[in-house]
C-alpha cells in the first residue's frame, strides 16, 4: 500500500473526534472539569473587573474635578487622611474654584446578624457635594442621627428606610438606600458632624472636593498655597492602584491554579482516550501514519476538549454569576470583552500544554501495538 | 488471600502517567482551596500579631469598637484615669491610633496604622526591635517589610501626617497584604488627640476576665474586652470578611476535584471491568469490588491532598519571597478540613463506577476481549 494514500485516508476519518466521543460519559466528565476551570478563570476575571470598577466609584461619581488631600495621601480608598476643616475655606477662596465641600471618611466594622461587616462611612455636609450619588429610595441624611446605606448591605441584612442602625455606639435612623456599593463592603452616608462626633475629633476633615472649570489652573494655584491637590483622574488611578495592589497577588495565584487544573483535566481526558485506543493508533502507524500526524491527532483532541470546555465554562459562568449575584451581591462580577478573550486564550493555552503528554505517548507508540490484543 | 492483593492501588498506579495526571488534576483543584484558606489564615495571624505580643490583659475601646483593623476609636480623656482607679489594675496606658500613609523614598507609600505609645514603659510598642532603638521626639518605628517596600533604612526620614519622622528602629510582624503598623511617641500625636484604646494590666492573681468585668463597670460607656477576646474579634473580622469568598472558591475547587475523581474512577472501572468480572467469578463479593472502587477514590484523594499540601507549602514560600506581606499559612487543621471535604467528594465521584462494578457479569470474565 502506498503510504501517501494511507496518510491521506485518516484525514477523512475524524479519528480525534470519534476517539473523544467514543465514551460520552467520560467526555462529559472531562468537559465539565474543563468548564469548571474556565468558569473559575472567568469568575476571577469578573471579580477583578468588579474590584477595578468599584475602586474608582467614589472619585468618579462624586462630581468633583479636584481633590485636596492630606500631604502624602494619594487616594480615597484607604479611609486615611486628615486636614484642618478651614482648608475648605482656603479652597473656596481660589478664583477658579466653583464649589468646595469637605468630606470625612472612616472604615467601621458593623456587627450585623452575628457577623462583622465592614463599611466605608462617608460624612458630608447636608446640601453640599460628597454624599450619596445614586438614590434607590429615601433621601440623603440631613441631621446627625440619620444615615443612608448601600443597597447591598440593606438587602443582605434586611435593612429598610425607617429602621435603626447602630454605628460606633450611636443609633441612626435609616432615611435612604443608595446604589453605592464597594467590593466586599458597603458605603454608608452620614453627616460630617455626625462622623466628627463618632471620631471624637471635630474641626478635621478627610479631604476636600472641589469643582473647577479649569482644573489644571486651580490645581496649580492650590498647590502653590501648599495644598496637596490632585485631579479626578489621578485620584481614580491611585485608588485603583491601591485596591489592585492589595488583591493582585492572590487573584493572580488563583487564576494560575485554575489554569493548572484545567490543563491537567484536558491532558487526563485526552491521554486516557489515547491509551485506550492505542491499538487503533498502532494500526494507523503500521499503515504509514507519521509521528506528526499522530501528534496532530492529540492536539486535535485537546483542542476539541478545550473548545467544548470553553462552551461549558461559559454556561457555568453565567449560572454561577447568577447564583452569586443573588446570594452574595457584595461580589460584583463584571464581564468584559477582554475577559472573554482571555478565557479563549486560556483554553487554547491549556489545550496546547495538555497535548504534550498524549502526543509523546502517541509519538512513542510502536506500530506493533496494532497486532497485540487489547489489554 | 483476601485483602492481600492491593487491587485498587495496582489498578490506579498501573499507568503512572495517568495516575500523575489524575492526582495533578485533583491536587490543583484542592490547591485552590488550600491556598486561599492559607492566605486568609496568614492574614489572620498577621492581623493579631500586635495583640498576641501585648502584655495587656484587658483592652478598652470606644463603645461598639471591638477591633483595631479597619476601625476608628476615640475615648473620653478621663478614661485612662478612671481605669487606673479600678481595683485590680496594675497599670493602664492609653494608645493614640490612626490610619495614614507612610511616604518613603520616591513617593512610595504604605498604608499604616500609626500607634502612639509611652516609650518609657514600652508596653504599647512592639515587643522586640530587630534594629535600632525606641523612638525619641520626631522619630518612628517602622515594620521591616514596610521599610523594605518604602526603601527605608535606620536614620532615613519618612513622611507621616504631612511632616517627616526619622526612622529610629525596625521591628518584625504586623505588615499584612493591605497595611502595616508604625509606632511613634504619644506626644508626637497632635495635641488633644484622645486615646483610641487603653491597655490594662492586671495585678498578680487577678484573672483577666474578672478585671474586664470590673473595668467595664467603671467605664460603662466603653467596650471592655480581655486581650484574648480582642484578638479573637480581630480574627473574626478576617474570617467574616473572607467567609463568603472562601465558600465560593471552595465550592468551585471541590467541584473541579469531583469532576476529575469521577473521570478517573469511571475510566479506571471501565478499563478493569474484565478484572472485576474475574474477581467476581472467583467468588469475590460485590462488597469487595465496591471496596476496590472506594479504595481507588481514597488513594486518589490521599495522593492529591499530599501533592496539594506540598505545592501549597512551596507556593506559599515563593509568594512570601515575592511579596513578603502575603503570608500563606498552611496549617494541619486546614489540610485536614480540605482532606475531609475531598474524601466526601471522592465518595460522590465513586457512585457511577460503583454502579458499574455492582452490575458486572462474572461470565464476562470468560469472554474474549474485543
Amino acid at each position: 500500500m502506498n503510504p501517501r494514500s494511507v496518510r491521506a485516508h485518516p484525514r477523512r476519518v475524524p479519528l480525534a473526534r470519534r476517539n473523544l466521543t467514543a465514551d460520552r460519559r467520560r467526555l462529559a466528565a472531562g468537559v465539565t472539569g474543563v468548564g469548571l476551570a474556565v468558569m473559575l478563570i472567568l469568575l476571577l476575571d469578573g471579580m477583578w473587573a468588579g474590584i477595578r470598577q468599584q475602586a474608582t466609584l467614589y472619585s468618579e461619581r462624586s462630581g468633583a474635578d479636584l481633590f485636596v488631600l492630606q500631604p502624602g495621601v494619594r487616594d480615597l480608598t484607604a479611609g486615611a487622611g486628615s486636614l484642618p476643616l478651614p482648608t475648605v475655606d482656603q479652597v473656596r477662596a481660589d478664583p477658579g474654584v466653583a464649589w468646595a465641600a469637605p468630606v470625612r471618611t472612616a472604615y467601621v466594622i458593623l456587627q450585623l446578624h452575628g457577623r462583622k461587616v465592614p463599611a466605608y462611612v462617608v460624612g458630608s455636609v447636608p446640601g453640599q457635594r460628597g454624599g450619596p450619588w445614586s438614590s434607590a429610595s429615601g433621601r440623603p441624611p440631613r441631621s446627625d442621627d440619620e444615615i443612608t446605606v448601600g443597597t447591598v448591605l440593606a438587602r443582605r441584612h434586611g435593612i429598610g428606610v425607617g429602621d435603626r442602625l447602630e454605628l460606633l455606639g450611636r443609633s441612626f435612623r435609616v432615611v435612604g438606600l443608595s446604589d453605592s456599593n464597594g467590593f466586599m463592603l458597603s458605603y454608608v452616608f452620614v453627616t460630617h458632624d455626625a462622623l466628627d462626633g463618632l471620631a471624637g475629633s471635630p474641626g478635621r476633615t478627610s479631604f476636600v472636593l472641589a469643582g473647577a472649570a479649569d482644573a489644571g489652573g486651580a490645581t496649580a494655584r492650590l498647590r502653590a498655597q501648599g495644598l496637596d491637590t490632585l485631579g479626578r483622574h489621578q485620584v481614580s488611578v491611585n485608588n485603583l492602584r491601591f485596591a489592585t495592589g492589595i488583591l493582585g497577588s492572590p487573584v493572580r495565584l488563583m487564576v494560575a491554579v485554575g489554569l493548572a487544573a484545567g490543563t491537567m483535566i484536558i491532558a487526563l481526558t485526552a491521554y486516557t482516550a489515547v491509551v485506550e485506543r492505542r491499538r487503533e493508533y498502532g494500526i494507523v502507524k503500521a499503515m504509514g501514519g507519521t509521528g506528526r500526524f499522530l501528534v496532530g491527532l492529540a492536539v486535535a483532541q485537546t483542542l476539541t476538549l478545550a473548545a467544548l470546555g470553553l462552551g461549558a465554562g461559559w454556561l457555568l459562568f453565567v449560572a454561577g454569576r447568577g447564583v452569586i449575584d443573588a446570594s452574595r451581591p457584595q461580589f460584583a462580577i463584571v464581564l468584559t470583552a477582554g475577559a472573554a478573550g482571555r478565557a479563549v486564550a486560556a483554553a487554547l493555552g491549556m489545550a496546547l500544554l495538555a497535548a504534550v503528554v498524549p502526543a509523546r505517548r502517541l509519538a512513542a507508540l510502536e506500530p506493533a501495538a496494532a497486532y497485540r490484543s487489547a489489554a | 488471600m483476601r485483602g492481600r492483593v492491593p487491587l485498587a492501588r495496582r489498578a490506579l498506579f498501573q499507568d503512572r502517567r495517568r495516575a500523575a495526571l489524575a492526582a495533578g488534576g485533583v491536587a490543583a483543584a484542592l490547591l485552590l482551596v488550600l491556598l486561599l484558606q492559607g492566605i486568609f489564615d496568614g492574614a489572620m495571624r498577621q492581623a493579631t500579631a500586635y495583640l498576641r505580643a501585648s502584655p495587656a490583659d484587658v483592652i478598652v475601646s470606644q463603645r461598639d469598637v471591638r477591633t483595631m483593623h479597619m476601625s476608628v476609636s476615640a475615648l473620653d480623656p478621663a478614661t485612662d484615669d478612671a481605669v487606673r482607679a479600678v481595683d485590680g489594675v496594675a497599670w493602664a496606658e492609653g494608645l493614640r491610633y490612626t490610619t495614614t500613609f507612610l511616604v518613603g523614598a520616591g513617593d512610595r507609600q504604605q498604608l499604616s496604622y500609626v500607634i502612639g505609645y509611652d516609650t518609657a514603659t514600652g508596653r504599647g510598642g512592639p515587643r522586640r526591635l530587630s534594629a535600632g532603638r525606641p523612638p525619641g521626639p520626631g522619630e518612628i518605628l517602622v515594620e521591616r517589610i514596610a521599610a523594605d517596600r518604602l526603601g527605608l533604612r535606620l536614620g532615613d526620614r519618612v513622611g507621616v501626617f504631612g511632616g517627616t519622622f526619622r526612622v529610629s528602629g525596625l521591628f518584625h510582624g504586623g505588615t499584612t497584604i493591605a497595611n502595616s503598623a508604625a509606632f511613634i511617641r504619644t506626644e508626637d500625636f497632635a495635641a488633644g488627640t484622645p486615646s483610641a484604646y487603653v491597655l490594662v494590666g492586671a495585678r498578680p492573681g487577678v484573672p483577666a476576665g474578672d478585671l474586664a468585668r470590673r473595668v467595664a463597670a467603671a467605664v460603662p460607656g466603653d467596650t471592655v474586652q480581655t486581650t484574648g477576646r480582642f484578638a479573637r474579634e480581630e480574627a473574626a473580622l478576617v474570617r467574616d470578611m473572607s467567609a463568603d469568598l472562601m465558600r465560593i472558591m471552595s465550592t468551585i475547587g471541590l467541584l473541579i476535584a469531583l469532576a476529575v475523581i469521577a473521570l478517573t474512577l469511571f475510566t479506571l472501572t471501565l478499563a478493569k471491568l474484565r478484572e472485576h468480572a474475574v474477581v467476581k467469578a472467583l467468588g469475590g463479593r460485590t462488597r469487595r469490588l465496591a471496596a476496590v472502587v472506594l479504595a481507588e477514590a481514597a488513594w486518589s484523594v490521599a495522593l492529591a491532598v499530599a501533592v496539594a499540601t506540598a505545592a501549597a507549602v512551596v507556593l506559599g514560600a515563593v509568594v512570601g519571597r515575592v511579596n513578603p506581606a502575603v503570608a500563606v499559612a498552611v496549617t494541619p487543621a486546614g489540610v485536614v478540613r480540605v482532606g475531609l471535604s475531598a474524601l466526601a467528594v471522592g465518595a460522590v465521584g465513586a457512585i457511577v463506577p460503583l454502579r458499574r462494578v455492582v452490575a458486572v457479569d462474572p461470565a464476562s470474565a470468560f469472554r474474549r476481549a474485543s
